[in-house]
């Protein structure tokens, strides 16, 4: 790996993100919201505990999903922006290894999840631990026996179809999707910290 | 009396590197795309379990609310114009669009949105739609309105019933006290 986390976290924490003169945010290919975490946690939270327990794994994979799509097309206007192009790019040696590396610095620069991935077989498998990231926060005492980071399921199988799954598709229609991420280990669980593991769909 | 708009909003923010998180006033705050936005939203039409568009509604009124309430609070903004102008500052700050509060009173309301992220970014997406799809503001506007006046959540419902989704210039809500 030859991506400098440090570095890499230092210069994209820093840039700036606000509302032009419509109130919209566009940058890297999409149209950016900056909201408050706990929006997105309670609905995801109230949701999944509001279903009957035989719809629970249907309203989750909707809630990962939601991050896959996400994660792949902003993804690749991450990867493929100028901001990366200056920070990031002039590290990488091995692609997409290292892509993805620096991926995962970017992801928690920008206060997704305090994340690195600690396993990697090329095109087969990857391992993410998260030690920090906002889907814990809905959990304020004790321990979930339900795990909560759809977010970060969902953007860690995007980069691995951004990585392996082929040239970018902007209709979505092939290369996403070709893999899956399940959540092993969660902080809202008891865990040290949030453990994913993607593998081919 | 009509009140005019004065005070500009001052967003405290900050990035935790030991925890890795962006904070504004000391609340996390992340960045989402319009496809992590329209497909929620997509999910809350499509669930049919429960109303998860009232649901997705009062998840944003309760957060907006709280943000909103604190911010004057902390800020000492005091007058209705201060606290409406501090209101549409952060929507757009957020990157939720351009709005404007036509009217408000403690019995009702009328807002415009010029641009919106929700909107703008499902037909981005998917192009339009024949009915409105914008939860997330009609919850900001009902926490907007609650903490204007300083109420709590649920006492006001703001109802979409103009939208850019469905090819208007603009989208309008009207909001009732409950």
């Amino acid at each position: 790996m030859n991506i400098d986390r440090k570095q890499v976290i230092s210069a994209m924490s820093r840039i700036e993100v606000q509302g032009n003169e419509e109130g919209l945010i566009p940058g890297f290919n999409v149209f950016v919201n900056m909201m408050p975490a706990h929006f997105w946690n309670s609905f995801a939270e109230r949701l999944t505990r509001r279903v009957p327990a035989d719809m629970l794994e249907a309203a989750e994979f909707l809630l990962v999903n939601a991050a896959h799509e996400c994660g792949y097309h902003t993804g690749y206007g991450i990867i493929t922006s100028n901001e990366w192009k200056a920070a990031v790019e002039p590290m990488i040696k091995e692609v997409p290894e290292d892509i993805l590396h620096g991926a995962f610095a970017v992801f928690t620069a920008w206060g997704w999840a305090k994340s690195e991935i600690v396993e990697l077989i090329p095109g087969e498998k990857m391992v993410v631990r998260a030690y920090d990231y906002y889907e814990s926060d809905g959990v304020e005492y004790g321990a979930s026996s339900k795990k909560s980071a759809y977010m970060i399921r969902g953007v860690s199988a995007a980069f691995m179809d951004l990585a392996y799954g082929g040239a970018y598709d902007p209709s979505g229609k092939t290369g996403l999707r070709t893999f899956k991420c399940e959540q092993t280990k969660g902080i809202e669980c008891g865990d040290e910290y949030g453990e994913f593991v993607v593998t081919k769909a | 009396m009509t009140q005019y708009r004065k005070t500009e909003l001052v967003l405290n923010k900050t990035f935790d590197p030991k925890e890795s998180r962006h904070r504004i006033d000391g609340s996390t705050v992340v960045l989402h795309c319009h496809h992590y936005t329209a497909l929620y939203t997509q999910l809350a039409m499509d669930c049919s379990m429960l109303d998860a568009k009232a649901l997705m509604s009062e998840c944003s009124e309760d957060c907006w609310q709280d943000y909103l309430s604190n911010y004057y609070k902390a800020n000492g903004i005091v007058s209705l114009a201060d606290r409406i102008a501090i209101g549409e500052q952060t929507y757009a700050a957020a990157g939720l669009g351009k709005m404007r509060v036509n009217s408000a009173g403690m019995d009702s309301g009328e807002v415009t949105l010029e641009h919106s992220h929700v909107d703008e970014g499902w037909i981005k997406k998917w192009g339009k739609h024949d009915k409105p799809i914008n939860y997330i503001t009609a919850g900001f506007i009902a926490g907007l309105f609650a903490a204007v006046f300083e109420k709590p959540v649920r006492s006001y419902t703001a109802t979409e019933i103009q939208s850019i989704v469905s090819g208007a210039a603009c989208s309008r809500f009207n909001i009732v006290a409950r």
